[in-house]
């Protein structure tokens, strides 16, 4: 990490099982692992540096495990992230719930952090339509409410995923005044740890 | 094995301290005696200690200990028809566990043969006789079962067998808990149609086994208790018990979802790493060079909130730093080897997660970085610190120790040390010989080696094999361990291997033979190999413990 920068923290969020770090070893290592579903434990960090408008921005990706164990702790992974992304899976309409409530926690606690809903699994439904369990359009009219935005993936087939991390950098660039991204004004790791965090402290 | 460790009178604390005293080092005798003091023996710490110096299962003996209630037929007395009504149940609870209706004859009457005290032929020099080889058909069939369940009866965990499907096995479980109903942290153990089943009750929890191994009540209660403290350095003991006081009947399978991995490695690593058995670290073979330069780029890699810095390769330690005064329990370390080994996740990114070492201290958590050092590489390093926001303090300290081995060429040494195996048969000399486990009491550090045999293909190496050589071990163990006499030797012959087995104040040495070698060929080359450990203990045991 010495010396790395990180410009835009990235939170995973989701149910146990909804594919949250096949989405990230899909962006970051372009595979699908096969073999058996190994369930993250506490959170992994991965930083990706990503080309925006001829501009380097570097992810500071948070996956953190699903289950319900972690909860407490959730909020040392998602404190001062600029954006979250929200994974369901959409062959199971019971991963939604947790999304309402992940919806609700960053309301709360985290104004300033960009909602992604990400439907995943989307390769499920290419033979059996009847799998999905949740609409689209009542997704995308949720997104919409809460001001985020919506995509379907795929880690297996890679369709939606570079276009999903792509946007959250995109929307970093857009929306966040220029000065941030300056040399002097980035988030410099080797600092203490109190003054990445004093943003965000409650 | 805590009754002869507390007659040592080398064992007793002075000062707080256990480091061995000054006046030992002078006398690193070449070649075993009984009589070799704790803290002299190969293997021993020369400058203080690693690990806590605590028996690592205190817990088994301080309270009540094991109570075992083997069922007398004819006896009129109120508790044993209890128990025979519990014996009843339990047989057929055991062929709803195994669906398997077995043919329990043999077990049965070879296990009654074990428990009634033979006569003593456990010295190698006195005794010509043969103990029974425990190689059975069954073997391969499932063992182990184990359960755990919270007090008010609802399933936590099953090895085999979804918790549903045995639900009505809970019911029974349940009414045999009720027996442990006045003691909050009782042990007891039935042994019913050659099954030993025994329970142990930590509130808010009860864990149970029903084993067919040649296992000792104590060491099947001490796998327990293992599943119990890996339990707890997922939730802490604080958290636990404030859950259950919250709500008796919580289902703390919620909580515990995704962990059944963990628990499932837990009882396979303890069913082939012998580890757990000898309740110390093995230490993985390294030239006192290549160590030196880990550890001098570990401490150089410090932070104000770490508290221990361990550099492992497959379940071995390579390197360990501690915080001043701070002392790891090996037990502690087992749960952390037992974490990283059942998770292929680790090797994603850098990972930071809460965790409890519950012999440190259970009521709260630390938080581990933890990430292996390249793609294709075993080492994984484990930085353990106290302060939840301290991930990019901490990552900096992997990249800054990483970076320094990799300029001064150790990384690379490192390495190389692991691809090229460290032991050869010739090196040892003893033809015969085909394993051996060393244990240095005093350090609580291992060393195992597996020699490769040009006549035998690959021994020892399928789960198979090791999980029978284990068996063995595990047999000389609690026979070595469960007398009270403190030097203690015991020959053994099979049909596959001979073993040989001593233990002493200092240490324990198993040794595993070809079954063509003879007794006498095999004590006499106990020196030898003991003069070989000593001669290279400094790559075989970490022989000095550092601080930041
Ligand atoms: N077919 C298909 N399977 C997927 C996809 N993404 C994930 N999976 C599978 O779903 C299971 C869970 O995936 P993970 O990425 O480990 O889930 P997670 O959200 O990280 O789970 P936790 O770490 O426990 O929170 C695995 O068996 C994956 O192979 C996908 O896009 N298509
Ligand atoms: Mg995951």
């Amino acid at each position: 990490m010495s010396g790395q920068r990180v410009d835009v923290k990235v939170v995973m969020l989701g149910k146990e099982f909804v594919g949250k770090t096949s989405l990230v070893e899909r962006y970051v290592h372009h595979r699908f692992l096969l073999g058996p579903y190994q369930n993250t434990i506490g959170a992994a960090f991965v930083a990706k540096a990503i080309n925006v408008e001829g501009r380097v921005v570097t992810l500071g990706i948070w996956d953190t495990a699903g289950s319900e164990r972690y909860e407490a702790m959730s909020r040392i992974y998602y404190r001062g992230a600029k954006a979250a992304i929200v994974c369901y899976d959409i062959t199971d309409s019971s991963s939604f719930q947790r999304v309402k409530f992940w919806v609700k926690e960053l309301q709360s606690c985290e104004q300033h952090c960009r909602i992604y809903l990400c439907g995943t699994k989307l390769d499920l439904l290419e033979n059996d339509r009847s799998k999905r369990q949740l609409d689209f359009h009542d997704v995308r009219d949720y997104a919409e409410e809460i001001k985020g935005r919506h995509y379907e993936t795929s880690s297996k087939t890679g369709q939606n995923v570079d276009e999903l991390f792509q946007k959250v950098a995109e929307d970093y660039v857009h929306f966040t005044p220029f000065q941030v991204m300056t040399e002097e004004n980035g988030v410099d790791l080797s600092q203490k740890k109190e003054t990445y965090f004093s943003c965000c402290h409650h | 094995m805590a009754a002869d460790v507390q007659k040592k009178k080398g064992w007793e604390v002075q000062n707080g301290s256990l480091a061995p005293l000054d006046s030992l080092q002078l006398e690193r005798s070449e070649s075993p005696t009984p009589s070799m003091m704790q803290g002299s023996e190969p293997g021993a710490g020369q400058e203080g200690t690693m690990f806590v110096h605590t028996r690592s299962y205190e817990d088994l003996t301080t309270d009540e200990g094991p109570v075992s209630m083997g069922l007398k037929k004819g006896d009129g007395d109120q508790i044993e028809s209890d128990m025979e009504q519990i014996s009843k149940d339990f047989s057929e609870l055991s062929t709803k566990l195994t669906g398997i209706p077995m043919d329990m004859e043999e077990e049965l009457r070879e296990n009654d043969s074990d428990q009634q005290e033979k006569p003593r032929r456990d010295s190698v020099l006195s005794s010509g006789k043969n103990d029974e080889d425990v190689t059975t058909d069954s073997w391969r069939r499932h063992k182990k079962q184990v359960f755990v369940l919270s007090e008010a009866g609802k399933p936590v965990y099953s090895r085999y067998g979804s918790e549903e499907a045995l639900s009505s096995t809970m019911g029974v479980m349940m009414a045999l808990v009720s027996f442990l109903e006045a003691e909050k942290n009782a042990i007891k153990s039935i042994h019913a149609d050659g099954y030993k089943v025994v329970f142990m009750r930590r509130s808010p929890l009860v864990l149970v086994a029903v084993a067919r191994t040649r296992q000792s009540e104590q060491e099947i209660a001490q796998e327990l208790l293992y599943i119990y403290y890996q339990i707890l350095s997922l939730l802490t003991w604080t958290q636990l018990n404030h859950i259950f006081q919250q709500k008796q009947n919580y289902d703390l399978r919620r909580l515990l979802a995704g962990s059944e991995r963990i628990t499932d490695n837990l009882l396979d690593l303890m069913a082939q790493d012998p580890s757990f058995l000898m309740g110390a670290v093995r230490c993985l073979p390294l030239a006192a060079s290549v160590r030196d330069a880990v550890n001098a780029s570990l401490q150089q890699a410090k932070a104000k909130n770490l508290v221990f810095s361990i550099l492992i390769s497959k379940n071995q330690l390579v390197a360990l730093l501690r915080k001043k005064d701070q002392f790891l329990h090996p037990v502690d370390l087992h749960l952390l080897f037992n974490l990283i080994s059942s998770s292929t996740s680790f090797r994603e990114g850098e990972a930071w997660t809460p965790i409890c070492l519950p012999k440190f201290n259970a009521s709260g958590f630390f938080h581990a970085h933890i990430s292996y050092l390249a793609q294709e590489t075993d080492l994984c390093l484990l930085l353990v610190s106290t302060n939840r926001e301290d991930f990019f303090t901490v990552s900096e300290c992997k990249q800054k120790f990483l970076d320094r081995m990799r300029r001064r060429g150790s990384y690379q040494t490192l390495q190389e040390a692991l691809r090229t195996p460290f032991y050869s048969v010739s090196q040892v000399g003893i033809p015969e010989l085909r394993h051996f486990i060393y244990k240095s009491k005093s350090s609580r550090l291992f060393t195992r080696l597996c020699l490769p045999s040009p006549k035998i293909e690959a021994p020892y190496v399928t789960k198979e094999e090791k999980e029978r050589l284990l068996g063995l071990y595990q047999y000389l163990h609690s026979r070595t361990h469960n007398s009270s006499r403190s030097l203690k030797t015991i020959y053994y012959t099979g049909t596959n291997e001979n073993l040989l087995a001593w233990v002493t104040g200092a240490f324990e040495l198993y040794m595993c033979y070809s079954p063509l070698g003879t007794k006498a060929s095999a004590v006499s080359s106990i020196s030898k190999l003991m003069k070989w450990i000593r001669r290279e203990e400094d790559r075989l045991f970490i022989l000095t413990s550092l601080t930041y």
